[in-house]
């Protein structure tokens, strides 16, 4: 009997093995459908098109070779300062965002009374995040009879033309970026409480101050955090695009040109849309490049407490 | 069992209860797609609501946007084949729609007269035919104007120049408005289609050559006046800077300095009176006037067609489309809710029967069409497929915005925008 029923219990095991992966596969199928159709599909499709010159409006193309690329890196001039546009972007605004979005963590996570309000209230700005109605706003904000100007004559000094200098312009989308930094602020905040608190109270007790403190404790504590932020931050201001479309248009003289606009451009406003694929590949490439660095430094400066094994 | 049975036979009617209502209701759907100001957007879906009244049997589906967003939507949705029906079109787009095989020679229509012209002038209809076939059924004549704040000429004791006015004049004025009244004499004139039209005053030249395959003018002089003429009443605030319009963003013509009074005159496309006024309120008094022309120069002005219904190649429904569009361009009714704020309508009993109820603003438009009439420059060909290339790449980026921004001057820009708009005029 016991002999007899072993393999059949095992097959049983099997097949209700198979059955349980079948019923998973239905449940996720809609959205592997849905993947293949509208992301996998359209990304091959876009690979393939970054070697032609497809033009959206007479849906035609041939192959060039490289050629889009020889044209990106070396005879488009708007190109590189989209390039520039972007660089300045990301090596303002992502640090700026990151440093708001601790600074504000760190209040929120002291005080007390009255903290869920002043959380909700930090995180609505983000929560409209790239919307239209917050681009429009800003445009409201830093235009020429806007509040930034308003505010700067009552205090007797006449505002500059914020969004019309080339100088100034991209700052109005460096400082909008920063004050939409709710959800790092967010992580941040799950990643303060969950530093235990046994080691403050004894740094306490060793007489380490407040800034001792937060350089020794929560600082290295809270790297895998800063870790996870500064990645996710890193792609989504290569990827910035919405600020630039509604609030300067990429202009004065292309100084917010950033790059995922100068793609829109190209692709649906003068329908290259093979050169635009072959500039969004390049720009994945780098995405992926400079993600792969990051994880590259991390064992240097990221500190998992498990590394350190049970104390 | 049972249960199950009926419970799935209840579910398929359920999903297939939408589909059989709308079979019931037996509408054919007309699609319908233009750009325009919100003035416009009002009046033309007025105006096909009321024909949905008159034609039970039609449903027409519409979708409106601003110009650059009416090309973005409308070629993405070629590639998709999925165009609408009737799509607006504008003259300097036809060619390269054309050309890709996106629009429907309408001449079937005109000759069974599902589409009526008898009434409509074939100068009016030349700038819809490409290659000897009809594309494009143009919805009213356009011409470009400086249109002139009376009340505020007076209120700053500048009298009223003569028609024929010149640059000079013109320069001359502006700056008298910004010293008289301290505000702009007019808001920046940096417009691609100024530059079009400028070697027509000049030299009767285009800035394209007929074959559309490299630049219509010679001499880079001309322009370099011009630009230098921007640059100076940019500095003394006869013209709003630069810098100010980059700031203000690109609202529409209602967003015009005129409409809110911070300029005297305004530069726009005649049919455009209609929205400049209805912004600006009754009460203002507007006169239009045409482009300024060099000393002992020619008109600057041409008649151009508006702007067209172009049947898709694409349609689902092409006969009805053809029936809406004759509607649209022959009913008086359908042209009293338009009230001409697509430009003089091109029917010339339309255009008769509007005659004793015109508004101020179509009053002046049509007087204003009529001066023109008498005194213009020929249309040129429309404009070559790589136009908005030219413009986009070029035209804006590396000459407008450098020299207005006095990065580069007018005499360095000039021979670089030649050179760079040559290379991709010949490329095509």
């Amino acid at each position: 009997m016991a002999v007899a029923s072993l393999p059949r219990a095992k097959r049983r095991k099997r097949s209700s093995f198979g059955q349980d992966n079948l019923v998973g596969y239905l449940f996720i199928g809609p959205w592997l459908v849905a993947f293949f159709l509208f992301t996998f599909i359209p990304i091959a499709v876009s690979l393939a098109l970054s070697f032609t010159d497809y033009n959206v409006l007479s849906n035609s193309g041939e192959f060039i070779g490289l050629d889009n690329f020889q044209r990106m890196f070396f005879e488009d001039r708007r190109y590189a300062r989209s390039v520039n546009a972007t660089l300045k972007y990301v090596v303002f605004a992502v640090p700026l965002r990151l440093v708001f979005a601790l600074g504000v963590a760190m209040l929120l996570n002291t005080w007390r009374r009255g903290v869920g309000v002043y959380r909700a209230a930090f995180y609505a700005p983000s929560i409209v995040g790239g919307s239209i109605a917050v681009a429009v706003m800003w445009r409201e904000i830093f235009g020429n009879d806007g509040l930034v100007n308003f505010t700067l004559n009552l205090l007797g000094i006449e505002g500059p033309n914020w969004l019309g200098r080339p100088e100034t312009a991209i700052w109005t989308l460096i400082i909008l970026a920063a004050w939409q930094f709710g959800s790092p602020m967010l992580i941040f905040l799950a990643g303060l409480k969950n530093i235990p608190k046994h080691l403050y109270e004894s740094a306490e007790i060793d007489g380490a101050n407040a800034f001792q403190r937060f350089l020794r404790i929560t600082l290295p504590m809270l790297t895998p955090i800063i870790f996870f932020n500064l990645i996710m931050q890193l792609i989504s201001g290569f990827m910035v695009f919405t600020q630039a479309f509604i609030v300067t248009q990429g202009r004065p003289l292309d100084t917010t040109l950033f790059y995922a606009l100068y793609v829109y451009r190209r692709a649906f406003e003068l329908n290259e849309m093979g050169y635009a694929s072959a500039m969004a590949w390049v720009m994945l490439m780098v995405i992926a490049l400079l993600t792969a660095l990051v994880f590259r430094s991390s064992s240097y400066w990221v500190h998992y407490e498990s590394d350190e094994g049970p104390t | 069992m049972k249960n199950r049975k009926s419970l799935f036979i209840l579910l398929a009617i359920a999903l297939l209860l939408p589909t059989l209502l709308a079979a019931a209701q037996d509408q054919t759907v007309v699609r319908i797609s233009w750009w325009g100001s919100q003035n416009r957007h009002d009046r033309t879906i007025a105006a096909i609501e009321l024909y949905e009244e008159l034609n039970p049997d039609i449903d027409i589906v519409y979708e409106f946007q601003g110009w650059g967003d009416h090309w973005t939507k409308l070629s993405t949705q070629a590639a998709g084949g999925e165009l609408p029906d009737i799509m607006q079109h504008d003259y300097a787009r036809i060619e390269e729609w054309v050309a890709n095989g996106l629009l429907m020679p309408l001449d079937g229509y005109i000759e069974s007269g599902v589409i009526d012209t008898s009434h409509i002038a074939d100068s009016s209809l030349a700038g819809g035919m490409v290659d000897g076939q009809m594309y494009g059924i143009n919805l009213g004549n356009n011409s470009e104007v400086f249109t002139l704040d009376t009340d505020a000429f007076a209120a700053a004791g500048i009298e009223l120049p003569p028609l024929d006015w010149t640059w000079t004049q013109f320069e001359d004025i502006a700056n008298q408005i910004q010293s008289e009244l301290g505000i702009h004499g007019i808001g920046v004139l940096t417009s691609d289609q100024l530059w079009k039209s400028y070697y027509m005053g000049c030299c009767d030249q285009w800035a394209y050559a007929a074959d559309g395959m490299s630049l219509g003018y010679e001499d880079d002089q001309p322009l370099i006046d011009y630009y230098s003429m921007l640059l100076r009443l940019q500095e003394s605030g006869g013209m709003q800077s630069y810098e100010d319009s980059v700031a203000r963003g690109d609202q529409g013509v209602e967003a015009q300095l005129i409409v809110s009074q911070e300029a005297a005159m305004a530069y726009h496309w005649s049919n455009q009176i209609v929205a400049v006024w209805n912004a600006s309120g009754a009460e203002r008094n507007f006169v239009m006037y045409p482009i300024p022309r060099p000393e002992g120069g020619q008109s600057q002005n041409y008649i151009k067609p508006s702007m067209f219904f172009s049947i898709t190649s694409q349609a689902d429904h092409p006969d009805e489309a053809a029936a809406f569009i004759d509607w649209f361009v022959n009913s008086i009714e359908a042209n009293e809710i338009l009230a001409a704020e697509r430009g003089v309508p091109v029917s010339s009993v339309v255009r008769d029967s509007m005659m004793p109820t015109l508004g101020p603003a179509q009053a002046e438009m049509f007087n204003y069409l009529g001066i023109i009439e008498m005194d213009n420059s020929p249309i040129r060909p429309a404009d070559p497929a790589a136009h908005a290339d030219v413009i986009g790449s070029i035209f804006s980026p590396e000459f407008v915005e450098p020299v207005m921004y006095g990065m580069i001057s007018p005499e360095e820009a000039a021979p670089y925008l030649r050179e760079e708009a040559n290379r991709i005029l010949a490329a095509q």
